[in-house]
């Protein structure tokens, strides 16, 4: 696991740190940065898997860098003084919050939620995506389904249009609200935007979703599915 | 109503001698002078007819205006005395410049009828004035300057109060208005106007002493005439008091010399400029949109409303009245004003103080100072401690400090070191403390130098040896004192430029709370790191 911590008070750095570096245990390597630039700079360089993020660094509004971050491939969680950001934090995509002070058990709730499959109940408002240098926010009810289209995602909009997110469809499955379901281990798809299950011959199932597209059911998730879809 | 009393009178005639024969009404004094002429110290007598053509219900009283001392005889028969005609070696006693005499019934038929006078004018031979013989009831001779004297001394005393008023406001409000002492000095000056002006009606004045009330009356109409614009251009702050002021001394010096001893037109004129230049400003504020300009303004105009239908005498009272209850108006106004700047004083006080209560309870500060608090805690108990112990003293003296406007700047340097040493727990960094110059009896806004302090914390990065400095430095002059406060140290790329934020504003309205606008404050990156400098001026 490749852990970055942004964080400028040297001592809670060192904190998060030792708690990463014992949950992860081999394997992990963990840096600190202690300032927006430097971790800016270290994100464009380097690979990371989880970022550990201050919302208030050296008085600089840590917001300001979380859009680009959430758009990442990575993961972020929050680590932060100002609990009453939390709900805007996860309006964005970020995989928790976890307020100071804190101690190793809520951290390490934290980071099990890397490994669970189960969706968040947090409100995620909007997806980031890169798009030509900037970051470009799309609210959820825009999206129609996603496809996972290697280590990214293609989210396919209700107005036709289709964005590249750098995450992939576990880690957006990870985000995204109950609502979304994974129909196939390539497709995600809002389920309140199906309409009936179509059973072609062969035992093919397909999903018809309200823009009349059909989308495939994977076999292993078709009993589940079918008790969700009317 | 028709007239209580009708009558019609004669120019006076005048012969110098004395003879008692001059008294009769029969007497032929077509050869008489109509001027007195040059009488010196001697014995003069003067003589005029009156035609009584409606007899008053009551008593018959006669009112003579004219200077000198004189007794008077009505168509031969001696009524009275003013004062007492010089004599063989006794002197003349002065009469008052103006004598009332009752006319017995038997003598005061309707018909034609004489006075005499025989008289004396010792004192200011030189001085012609007219003798004026006047008759009217003897009840209302008595009565009417007791109405007179009641209203106007009834004014005279509303301005006797304001000025007290006033004069006591001036002198125990912490900010000293000149506008509020002008107002008491007009106030007190309309007053003695009033009261110089109807004294005549109380108090006996002796010809001698005529001029000097006059004299009186024109000087403070003078200073009233320069007083009540300066009031008005201070108040509504007009811009070119001085040359209106200069203008308006050389105007009323120029009616001074101009009708000089024309005391009653001087005294128009002094008012009719003090008016003209009182509605230059005026009218300028009314231009200027300025709170209450147009209440004044009807004030002033009313003016020539009052002149059109009231005497003289009274128009000028009035009107003066007018003028001073727009002044009182203003004053309210402004005391409003005032009012309202010192509430928010007080709000602005007390924001202040829980602005500082909240540097140590905002979540920043205390969230982060509570996780490495934890995190000692748990790895090394012992600087845990001490770090406790750290963040304590910091509150101590945050509370100690939280309610003063003011404190000791040994206070606040014992505050900014605590906040180091709790900083130093959560960053890790050495920071060093370097004070220069420093005067233990000097005053200081609270955590106004830890503000400071909390910036270059925050926006600092050590130096390559891992050094982190700040030093303060107090220096004095003439005329004001001045603390330096730099930070030794790397200064933080920053991806908005830094403006100070909330700090600075904190700074700045600490500031303005305890030292007004004498002050100066900047804060800007140089050389070695962060340099701050708080300028206090003293004159």
């Amino acid at each position: 696991m490749r852990v970055l911590i942004i964080e400028d008070e040297a001592r809670i750095a060192k904190r998060l740190q030792r708690m990463a570096a014992s949950f992860f245990e081999q394997s992990s390597v963990i840096s600190i940065c202690d300032s927006v630039q430097k971790g800016l700079a270290y994100v464009e360089d380097h690979e990371i898997d989880l970022l550990l993020l201050d919302l208030n660094l050296n008085g600089e509004n840590g917001f300001d860098i979380l859009e680009a971050m959430v758009s990442e491939s990575f993961h972020t969680i929050i680590v932060s003084a100002y609990t009453d950001k939390a709900i805007m934090a996860f309006a964005y995509g970020v995989l928790d919050f976890v307020p100071k002070p804190f101690d190793e058990h809520r951290l390490n709730q934290a980071f099990k939620r890397i490994k669970s499959n189960s969706n968040r109940t947090e409100p995620l408002k909007f997806l980031a995506v890169k798009k030509a240098g900037n970051v470009k926010l799309i609210p959820i009810e825009d999206l129609l389904y996603i496809k996972g289209a290697g280590i990214y995602s293609e989210l396919h909009l209700r107005n036709g249009n289709q964005e590249l997110h750098d995450k992939s469809l576990e880690t957006l499955a990870q985000l995204l609200p109950t609502s979304f379901e994974r129909i196939h281990k390539s497709y995600l798809v809002s389920l309140a935007l199906a309409e009936k299950i179509i059973i072609q011959p062969g035992s093919k199932y397909q999903l018809l979703i309200k823009n009349g597209e059909l989308l495939p059911i994977g076999r292993a998730k078709y009993k589940a599915l079918k008790h969700k879809v009317i | 109503m028709t007239p209580d009393i009708r009558f019609k009178d004669y120019p006076l005639v005048y012969k110098m001698g004395d003879d008692p024969a001059w008294a009769k009404k029969e007497f032929n004094d077509t050869d008489w002078l109509a001027e007195r002429g040059d009488t010196d110290d001697h014995i003069f007598w003067a003589r005029a007819k009156l035609d009584l053509l409606k007899k008053p219900e009551g008593q018959l009283g006669m009112k003579i205006e004219g200077f000198g001392a004189f007794d008077v005889y009505w168509d031969g028969k001696y009524i009275g005395s003013n004062g007492r005609v010089i004599g063989e070696n006794k002197p003349e006693l002065p009469g008052s410049a103006t004598s009332y005499f009752s006319v017995p019934d038997s003598l005061a038929q309707t018909g034609s009828h004489l006075v005499a006078l025989r008289a004396s004018q010792a004192h200011l031979p030189q001085v012609h004035r007219i003798i004026n013989v006047g008759l009217s009831s003897y009840e209302s001779l008595l009565r009417q300057p007791l109405i007179t004297t009641a209203f106007m001394n009834l004014m005279a005393g509303a301005f006797l109060i304001a000025a007290i008023y006033y004069l006591f406001l001036y002198i125990n409000s912490r900010v000293k208005q000149a506008t509020v002492l002008i107002f008491a000095i007009i106030c007190l000056l309309f007053f003695s106007l009033l009261i110089l002006e109807y004294i005549k009606y109380y108090v006996r004045i002796p010809y001698t002493r005529f001029f000097l009330r006059l004299e009186l009356i024109g000087w403070i109409t003078f200073v009233l005439a320069m007083l009540v614009p300066l009031y008005f251009s201070i108040q509504f702050k007009f811009k070119w008091k001085k040359t209106l002021m200069a203008l308006l001394f050389v105007s009323l010096v120029s009616i001074y010399i101009y009708y000089y001893r024309h005391y009653d037109t001087t005294a128009i004129y002094y008012s009719l400029a003090m008016w003209g230049f009182s509605l230059v400003i005026v009218f300028t504020a009314v231009y200027q949109k300025q709170k209450g300009a147009v209440i004044v303004l009807i004030g002033l105009l009313l003016r020539v409303l009052i002149n059109q239908y009231l005497f003289y005498d009274f128009s000028l009272f009035i009107s003066f009245c007018l003028i001073v209850l727009c002044m009182l108006y203003l004053h309210s106004i402004q005391m409003k004003v005032i009012e309202e700047e010192y509430q928010s004083s007080l709000l602005l006080s007390s924001k202040l103080q829980l602005e500082l209560i909240k540097k140590n309870i905002q979540p920043h500060f205390i969230k982060n100072t509570l996780t490495s608090l934890i995190d000692w805690v748990e790895e090394s108990p012992k600087e845990g401690v001490a770090f406790i112990q750290a963040l304590a003293d910091e509150f101590d003296i945050v509370n100690n400090i939280s309610e003063q406007a003011l404190i000791p700047i040994q206070q606040e340097i014992a505050l900014c070191k605590k906040h180091l040493s709790v900083m130093q727990f959560r960053k890790e960094i050495h920071y060093e403390w370097e004070e220069s110059g420093i005067d233990e009896n000097e005053l200081i806004p609270p955590a106004v130098l830890h503000t400071i302090l909390e910036n270059g914390v925050t926006h600092s990065s050590p130096l390559a040896d891992g050094s982190l400095k700040f030093k303060l430095s107090f220096s004095s002059g003439v005329d004001y004192k001045q603390y330096t406060f730099e930070t030794f140290a790397n200064n933080r790329v920053k991806i908005k430029p830094r403006d100070g934020g909330n700090g600075f504003i904190y700074i700045k309205a600490r500031l303005t709370e305890s030292y007004g606008d004498q002050w100066e404050f900047q804060s800007n990156e140089n050389d070695q790191g962060w340099i701050s400098v708080i300028k206090i001026y003293t004159k």
